[in-house]
């Protein structure tokens, strides 16, 4: 489906737009954290290790004031049976460690960020892939037909769309509950090619062996989200079934689903592929929200962590600020791959300039 | 500038120059294109698309856009009261009653479109606000003219009104507006006066309740706002059907005679210009190729490009069992693309050794001011010498 | 391909296509939001009630201006629209109700060429590829010689074999519309649609285009439907005319009588209109029709013309004039035709120009140029 064409001219837009770069630039590196979380990860994501806990990012020294107990002569000064003590503050150091901190349990952040993007990237990825499934079928059926059809299906979607989406997710989440939760075992890990190169470099070992691959939260929000794909191929087929080249294949007597498939559908392409990038940040931040509210049995996950940081709030921003910051990241680098898709595969531009 | 001019003259356009600067390369859209405007005469501009006719009529009165600019050339206009001002200011840019436009400042230069230039152009549709009534957009032309004739120098004056805190307190507070109720009864009158029934109700009505007909005359109506000299028509009856197409060459003939204005007609259909313009420049490849007057240009072509259109137009009245095309296709105007040849010679049926050269103007002999840029304006085809086509390796994708 | 067995029509003439009361009325205010709210469809009839036949290994010219129903005429024939009423047969079988089997003849019997170069070429597909779409719908050739018979249309329709792999934004219009002709000729039709195929196209490259359909109707035996806007057009490719106003066929016949002995005033007032290119055409005035066209939504009653016709009188508001016959195959639906009607008693219209015994206004410019 891709011509050299378009790699052309996409690579034209890349060289054209700087902030293309960065945003491809964003998306891989998250991307590649993902998939290779078991080498990259600097500890163990699950592991609570309550010494360390709350220690600030790189960068960031942390001041607070604490009751210590008064020694003495290296022991402790009890006085009326009670431990003697007074308020001192304390500076901690930001290790290397822990370049971004640990929470409020003494977990590695940096190390669930990378794992909390699997989640998050999985969810986006197939979530958006099976929003654009559903709402492209619905939406190329209901253009090319028109007439009846097209009041049907485009109604319905119009009361999916009268819900806000959240509210929406949450009821479907309770109707699906975790029936299609999943987990799927890390092959990095399984293989012991993960734990070797680990022990080989001294990083600590004993990666989580699955990831939770969290089904309903997939389902939920295609469901909440397949209406917009529905609309743009809506849109796209009602134009496209009256271009010429369509109303030949039928002369020469294709049939319908024929036309969709070879003609409608690679014309629409474009603006479907532009919105599934804008859309899977939708869905990241959905995710994230629906983890923030608990509704996600992922215990690992941007909005999940978000979550947990919120107690720590005035002692210990950053727990929640990180995978808020990592939201913010990728989704903005989503975007800027969107626009780069929205501007440099338009096949209209190329070729039928002048003056 | 040359002396040579015809003493009805109103504007001379001499060596006129447009580039395109676009990613593809730079396009030479208008190259050195010569041609002059009497007083009272319909001027026809005739080329296939993408032969740089419509630029060559933006660049005569600067209203080309970036990526477009005007390289090179001269642009002059009769106008004494101008010549007059200038004269010591910038004695360069003043030849008599002349002044060449490309040399006087941005600011005079825009002050003339009005009262000195219009243009029509091909789609009324789009040439329309279609959020303000037909009436309002006339008499704002008209009300730009009231304010220049007031004060004639001062763009300022003009465009007051325009501000943009005018125009947001205008669009908060409704009942001020930027038109007069002389411009308005003014607009109507034009509307009038272009054939639209009903003027003062029409002039109520929103460009989407118009015919293209009724809309294109309404374009002209705007366009006499100013009362200009000189009207540039860019195919304006291409958009419509036969039988409106002939109500509006009507109306711009009989405008044309009782204002007494000149007015340069740009089309690609020959018998629009057969039927309405005294003289003809033809266009190819950004250049005018053959000019003169009707009667020489049409019944002896010299110019094999003027031969070939005028063979590949089907006749009405006489079916010709065969039509004879030029063949190949007209050429894009990449200047990297572009040979230093006559740029014709890849098409034409007559191509010499000679054609390798890119030809000058020339008079053909026979009438006065009929020339061609080829060379057999004043010479003969001598088949010993033909091109062959090895020359022309590749051609556009053919 | 070709349609074996019996025909549908017991009184099949041999015409290759008949259209027959044909009628296409679009809808509007006609969504399920316009039912609850229960407005009442509005039809638009943009072909109302329109008959003519064409026959084998002619060209029938359908010309008419913009909005006349010219085009829509032509895709509903072919069935790409569904017609609101009427029939089409096609070798005398009802294009309307034909079996699976017979409908799969008619679409590689039955092609069309459609006007603007650029919307009818798949931008996704190689010029190959949209070639041969035909072959690979029905299943008619196999790969490698999809690909030598793409090669062949293309160098018959005048491009060169080496293109087939290009994609059609890398050429011309004139070459675009080439590729849509090789498109059409890939299944042997006996019949083509050529709706406004060279409208589109620069003068030069439109005679060039226009010689090359002549020659695949030489060629290849093809009867053509040449619907058109351009009356020089139409009259250079035309064996036969129709020409269409509003919805309606006005005028039928030969070409030569439709051009130099038009009977309807329509007719006359077109041809009175088109700019010749000649030095006699100088000054000549060419508006003799006013105002415009009006809506399909709502056209006048009795004559569709008589709000334009400088010769309408009173009886043109009342009924609908029928087919005259003028000899010849000759035909015009217009009363005054017909020397006994009741017409030439009535009371001309208010704008009628022309009052009296009307003279035909075409045949030549001749007497009218200045």
């Amino acid at each position: 489906m891709i011509s050299p064409r378009t790699l052309r001219s996409l690579k034209r837009g890349l060289n054209r737009n700087a902030l293309a770069k960065v945003g491809i630039a964003i998306v891989v590196v998250v991307l590649l954290a993902a998939i290779f979380a078991p080498f990259v990860a600097p500890d163990r994501p699950g592991t609570q290790n309550l010494n360390e806990s709350r220690q600030p990012p790189i960068g960031f020294e942390k001041a607070s004031t604490q009751e210590v107990p008064v020694q003495e002569n290296g022991s402790v000064v009890f006085e009326d049976g009670q431990i003697v003590t007074e308020n001192r503050t304390v500076y901690e150091n930001a290790t290397w460690d822990h370049p971004l901190g640990t929470d409020g349990t003494g977990r590695d952040i940096l190390s669930r960020l990378i794992y909390g993007a699997r989640v998050s990237l999985l969810v986006g990825f197939l979530g958006t892939g099976l929003a654009m499934f559903v709402g492209v079928t619905v939406g190329l059926v209901a253009g090319y037909y028109r007439g009846k059809v097209d009041d049907m299906l485009m109604r319905s979607a119009d009361v999916m769309l009268a819900f806000p989406s959240i509210v929406l997710a949450i009821a479907l989440i309770g109707v699906l509950d975790d029936a299609l939760e999943q987990s799927i075992p890390d092959p990095f890990v399984v293989t012991g090619v993960a734990p070797a190169f680990r022990s080989a470099l001294g990083l600590p070992t004993g990666m989580p062996e699955s990831t939770v691959l969290p089904g309903t939260i997939i389902v939920v929000v295609a469901l909440v989200n397949w209406v917009w794909f529905a609309r743009v191929a809506r849109g796209e087929a009602l134009s496209l079934r009256e271009e010429s080249y369509v109303k030949a294949a039928r002369a020469l007597g294709a049939n319908d689903a024929t036309i969709m498939f070879r003609h409608v559908l690679p014309n629409a392409i474009t603006p479907i592929l532009v919105l599934g990038t804008i859309q899977i940040a939708a869905i990241i931040l959905l995710e994230s929200s629906l983890s923030f509210l608990g509704f996600s049995s992922a215990n690992i996950s941007w909005g999940f962590d978000i979550a947990l940081g919120r107690k720590y709030q005035s002692t210990a921003w950053w727990i929640s600020a990180m995978p808020g910051l990592a939201i913010v990241i990728t989704v903005i680098g989503l975007n800027l791959v969107g626009d780069w898709l929205r501007d440099a595969l338009d096949p209209g531009i190329e070729g039928e300039g002048g003056v | 500038m040359s002396h040579t001019g015809h003493r009805d003259d109103l504007l001379r356009v001499e060596d006129l120059t447009t580039r395109f600067y676009t990613e593809e390369g730079q396009v030479n859209a208008v190259e050195s294109v010569s041609f002059d405007v009497r007083d009272n005469e319909i001027l026809g501009i005739v080329g296939e698309s993408g032969s740089g006719k419509s630029v060559t009529a933006l660049s005569a009165i600067d209203l080309v856009d970036s990526p477009g600019e005007v390289t090179g050339g001269e642009v002059w206009l009769r106008d004494a009261e101008l010549a007059e001002e200038f004269r010591g200011e910038s004695p360069d840019a003043v030849d008599g009653d002349f002044v060449d436009l490309r040399q006087l400042p941005k600011g005079v230069r825009r002050s003339l479109r009005g009262p000195k230039f219009s243009m029509i152009f091909q789609d009324p549709m789009s040439s329309f606000n279609p959020s303000l009534t037909v009436g309002e957009q006339i008499a704002e032309a008209v009300e730009v003219q009231r304010r220049a004739s007031a004060n004639p120098r001062s763009t300022r004056s003009r465009t007051q009104g325009y501000g943009l805190g005018k125009l947001l307190f205008d669009s908060v507070v409704p009942g001020r507006e930027y038109t007069s109720d002389e411009s308005r009864e003014r607009a109507v009158e034009l509307l009038d006066q272009v054939g639209i029934p009903d003027p003062v109700e029409r002039a109520e009505e929103y460009p989407h309740q118009f015919s293209g007909g009724m809309l294109q005359r309404a374009m002209v109506a705007q366009a006499l706002a100013g009362e200009p000299d000189v009207l540039f028509a860019d195919e304006p009856t291409t958009a419509l059907d036969v039988t409106i197409q002939a109500q509006i060459l009507d109306l711009l003939r009989d405008i044309q005679q009782d204002r007494g204005m000149s007015v340069v007609l740009i089309t690609h259909d020959l018998g629009v210009i057969a039927r309405m313009c005294d003289r003809v420049g033809v266009m190819y490849a950004g250049e005018i190729v053959e000019r003169g007057s009707l009667e020489a240009v049409f019944d002896e072509p010299t110019h094999p490009y003027t031969q070939g259109l005028l063979g590949s137009i089907p006749d009405v009245d006489d079916p010709a069992p065969r039509l004879e095309p030029i063949e190949g296709n007209v050429p894009n105007l990449i200047d990297s693309e572009m040979p230093d040849r006559c740029y014709f010679a890849d098409r034409c049926p007559k191509a010499m050794e000679s054609c390798l050269e890119h030809p000058e103007e020339r008079a053909v002999e026979g009438e006065q001011g009929h020339t061609a840029r080829c060379v057999l304006a004043d010479g003969e085809y001598d088949p010993e010498r033909a091109l062959d086509e090895s020359h022309f390796e590749g051609g556009d994708g053919e | 391909m070709s349609f074996d067995g019996e025909t549908d029509d017991e009184e099949y003439d041999g015409s290759l296509v008949e259209v027959e009361d044909l009628e296409k009325y679009y809808y509007e205010n006609d969504t399920l939001f316009d039912r609850v709210l229960g407005r009442d469809p509005t039809a638009v009839r943009a072909v109302d009630g329109v008959s003519f036949e064409v026959q084998e290994g002619e060209t029938l010219g359908l010309v008419g201006e913009s909005g006349c129903g010219k085009s829509t005429t032509s895709e509903t024939l072919l069935g790409l629209r569904e017609a609101t009423g009427g029939s089409v047969r096609f070798k005398g079988h009802d294009v309307f109700r034909m079996t699976g089997s017979e409908r799969k003849v008619f679409r590689q019997d039955a092609q069309i060429v459609f006007q603007d170069p650029f919307s009818s070429l798949d931008p996704r597909m190689t010029v190959g590829e949209i070639v041969t779409e035909g072959l690979r719908i029905h299943s008619l050739a196999g790969g490698a010689e999809r690909t030598e018979r793409a090669k062949d249309l293309l160098e018959r329709v005048g491009l060169s074999a080496r293109h087939a792999d290009r994609y059609p934004h890398e050429f011309s219009g004139g070459q675009r519309q080439r590729i849509g002709i090789a498109r059409a000729l890939a299944l042997d039709p006996e019949f083509v649609v050529l709706d406004e195929p060279v409208s589109a196209l620069d003068v030069s490259v439109q005679a060039q285009v226009l010689n090359l359909l002549e020659d695949l109707q030489e060629e290849f035996g093809l009867t053509y439907l040449f619907v058109a806007h351009d009356l020089s057009v139409v009259r250079h490719i035309s064996d036969r005319v129709a020409v269409m106003y509003l919805g309606k066929i006005v005028e039928t016949g030969p070409v030569d009588q439709i051009f130099e002995n038009p009977q309807h005033p329509y007719t006359q007032a077109l041809l009175d209109s088109v700019p010749r290119a000649s030095v006699d055409e100088y000054g000549r005035r060419g508006g003799t029709l006013e105002g415009d066209v009006p809506s399909p939504r709502n056209p006048p009653p009795g004559c569709r013309f008589h709000t334009r016709c400088p010769h309408a009188r009173d009886a043109c508001t009342k009924e609908l004039p029928p087919d005259y016959d003028t000899g010849e195959r000759h035909e015009a639906a217009c009363f005054r035709v017909d020397e006994d009607h009741e017409y030439w008693e009535s009371e001309p219209l208010p704008h009628a120009t022309e009052t009296g015994e009307g003279t035909s206004v075409g045949g030549g410019i001749a007497d009218s140029s200045d």
